[in-house]
């Protein structure tokens, strides 16, 4: 048990440590929010003569009212505030350039995201390790060296390069798929089938590039799967005649999945990052694109949010991986919880 | 024990008509003409060459030789388990205590998962991995149970009392996972496992490898025990001359992927008629000897691509002749039940003289 508690407490200083340390870049980054908009006032009151240290002092409250950043304070004091507000009242502060609570904006992305990714890493996965199972077991044939041509391209051709080249065959090509947007406008949100053809047609064109973005495992899986095919306990279980079936996923499958496991699971956080790329080149109004605007407007406490939101996802990825590594292989059992004869 | 005394033929009898039930010695297993080729690029491998063999029911029947001999090849040809793209070639003939002998070679895979581990089990050499390190101990008796349709309840029970007789804790082994056993307690815990269906027969590829001397000591004692619990017939493989010759009726000697010689135990220790057993028993340090002195057999073992014409032990053979060089030697009875191939095997005992007096033993 203590190992867990340790693992856990690891985690929430590591989201400690790194959103502390991104709070502060960004409040010392030169010409952020606070400096831009400061500036600007400051530059029109130098127009209208020698601005007074009232008239400052005024600019100064503008800006704070503005950016909800009071430029006098210092960081660390700005940072004990805002994590005094998110703790105690759960507010992430108000975007700067929407207006609205930064909580609301990503809550109502936040879905579509976890949509496209969701499904476009099941996919991947899934995939990858069907692929890599057949190729193992069909070594050195025609289908095996063909898939590992295929994989090695797939792996070396970036995603967005794939998401563009789709986007220009199927939807401006072709117009198979719309080229943005995640819904087809003048249907009704609801369970029928025009909104739900609309919400699918949308997402097809990212959830094929995320599927391919999470796709790499093919090749490692493969290796894995022909490693584990010579080991003396398949040939043990083939003796001992065991099925196929059984063989095929409880001692070649199971094992050859250990070494991959850990990187399956912290891909679900690389999938998200992916996400911001991806759903800017869709025009796909989600997590990434809020960010990704947020970032050109210097949308402060926007980007402060969503950067939590992509802190959380990678260290619950890590954390489920090692929490969970104890199950999937018996040897990595927490010390005291097993004894050895 | 009558024995088969060819002297001219260069092959054991090869007339497959007569394994009917006629055979005086109560034979359980008969390795005939067994071959078995790997293709490799630089030519074909020739690992097993027409080795003839017989195991006589509930004897001990240890096969000896050095690394890269054949030994394991032989063992897997007895249960058609020689690993692929290895070609076995040949027949291995099965004789059920009661019922018409089979042909393991022949059978279909569906006959051969009925036959292996009911029959016929078998330890593997890596016994250090021969358990799948994400299930338990448990999880591969019940499997082995229930893949040959065998009640699970009464077959634990039986693994249970295998472990025991094994000096294993049966409750805590079978609900370990293989990495919290001992190197001692995995090995002994594969051979519960092989014989969790009641085999009669159980061939064994160096059940001690990797095992510190007291360890194999003890496995060797306990087999002994099992054998005569269960009446097993045991082939025990392995490079240990003097270990096997602890429990072993008959020992069958293999140089350069062929039998060299065959006979009760005793005969081979104490007068060897091949000239390669002869040396192989030099090699052996003898504690009881003040100066370590050990004989090493010059030269080298033979590839398995390009095996000598003739006898292939002429090379490193003090006594080889003309003869050894063109003809390859068959079997020829040099004692009772007591058979080697070697042309001058009369000459072996001047030649290769074991200057210890009632060496070993």
């Amino acid at each position: 048990m203590s190992y867990y508690l340790k693992r856990l407490g690891q985690s929430v200083l590591v989201f400690f440590v790194t959103v502390t340390v991104t709070f502060a870049l960004y409040r010392m980054l030169p010409f952020g929010p606070v400096e831009m908009m400061r500036a600007n006032l400051i530059s029109q009151l130098v127009q209208q003569g020698n601005p007074t240290p009232d008239q400052i002092e005024k600019v100064n409250q503008m800006v704070q009212a503005y950016t909800g950043i009071n430029p006098d304070q210092p960081w660390y004091f700005a940072y004990y505030e805002y994590l005094y507000d998110i703790v105690v009242y759960q507010d992430f502060g108000v975007s700067i350039t929407k207006r609205e609570p930064v909580f609301q904006i990503l809550f109502a992305a936040m879905p579509w995201s976890l949509f496209i990714s969701i499904y476009g890493l099941a996919l991947g996965t899934t995939v990858s390790l069907l692929l890599g199972a057949a190729m193992a077991y069909t070594e050195g044939s025609r289908f095996d060296a063909g898939m590992t041509v295929v994989s090695i391209i797939n792996t070396t051709v970036p995603y967005y390069i794939v998401a563009i080249l789709a986007l220009i065959v199927f939807s401006f090509n072709l117009g198979w798929f719309p080229s943005g947007g995640r819904m087809t406008p003048g249907t009704t949100p609801g369970f029928n089938y025009p909104f739900i053809a609309g919400i699918v047609e949308h997402a097809a064109l990212p959830i094929l590039s995320s599927f391919i973005a999470g796709f790499g495992g093919a090749l490692a899986f493969r290796g894995n799967c022909i490693r584990e095919m010579g080991k003396g306990y398949i040939r043990l279980a083939r003796l001992r005649g065991i099925s196929q079936g059984r063989i095929a996923i409880r001692y070649v499958g199971r094992n050859a999945l250990l070494p991959i496991y850990t990187s399956i699971m912290m891909g679900i956080a690389s999938l998200f990052g992916s996400s911001i790329i991806l759903e800017t080149i869709f025009n796909y109004p989600a997590m990434g694109f809020v960010t990704f605007e947020a970032l050109m407007d210097r949308d402060y406490p926007l980007i402060m949010g969503s950067f939590i939101f992509f802190t959380t996802l990678t260290l619950l990825g890590i954390l489920v991986a090692d929490l969970t590594y104890g199950i999937i292989d018996p040897r990595v059992k927490g010390g005291a919880e097993r004894e050895s004869y | 024990m009558a024995s088969r005394t060819q002297t001219d033929t260069d092959d054991f009898d090869t007339d497959a008509d007569d394994f009917g039930g006629d055979l005086a010695e109560d034979v359980v297993l008969e390795v005939r003409n067994a071959n078995v080729s790997f293709d490799m690029d630089r030519g074909e491998s020739r690992v097993l060459r027409d080795v003839n063999l017989e195991v006589r029911r509930g004897e001990v029947l240890g096969v000896v030789g050095e690394s890269g001999s054949g030994k394991s090849m032989l063992a897997s040809a007895m249960l058609d388990a020689v690993v692929s793209p290895g070609q076995l070639d040949g027949e291995v003939i099965f004789h059920p205590e009661d019922g018409d002998p089979v042909d393991v070679v022949s059978l279909s895979d569906r006959e051969l998962t009925e036959l292996r581990w009911n029959e016929i089990s078998f330890v593997i050499q890596a016994a250090q991995s021969a358990f799948n390190p994400t299930m338990t101990v448990g999880a591969h008796f019940e499997e082995t149970l229930r893949a040959h349709g065998s009640d699970v309840e009464e077959g634990l029970a039986n693994a249970r009392e295998l472990l025991e007789d094994l000096y294993l804790p049966a409750g805590q082994v079978l609900r370990s996972h293989p990495h919290e056993l001992s190197g001692g307690q995995k090995q002994r815990a594969l051979i519960a496992l092989s014989l969790i269906l009641e085999p009669s027969v159980l061939v064994m590829d160096e059940p001690t490898a990797a095992l510190d001397l007291l360890m194999q000591r003890s496995i060797i004692s306990l087999l002994a025990d099992l054998k005569e619990k269960y009446d097993l017939t045991l082939v025990f493989v392995t490079h240990d001359l003097p270990l096997v010759a602890d429990i072993a009726d008959r020992l069958a000697v293999m140089y350069a992927f062929e039998l060299a010689e065959v006979g009760p135990t005793d005969a081979i220790v104490e007068d060897p008629a091949h000239p390669y057993t002869r040396a192989l028993l030099k090699a052996v340090p003898n504690v009881a000897d003040r100066e370590i002195d050990i004989a090493g057999i010059p030269g080298s073992s033979p590839d398995p691509v390009h095996v000598p014409e003739g006898c292939s032990y002429h090379p490193r053979c003090p006594l080889a002749d003309e003869e050894c060089r063109r003809d390859d030697p068959a079997f020829r009875s040099v004692g009772d039940d007591h058979e080697a191939t070697c042309f001058h095997w009369e000459d072996a005992a001047d030649e290769i003289p074991f200057d210890t007096e009632g060496h070993d033993e």
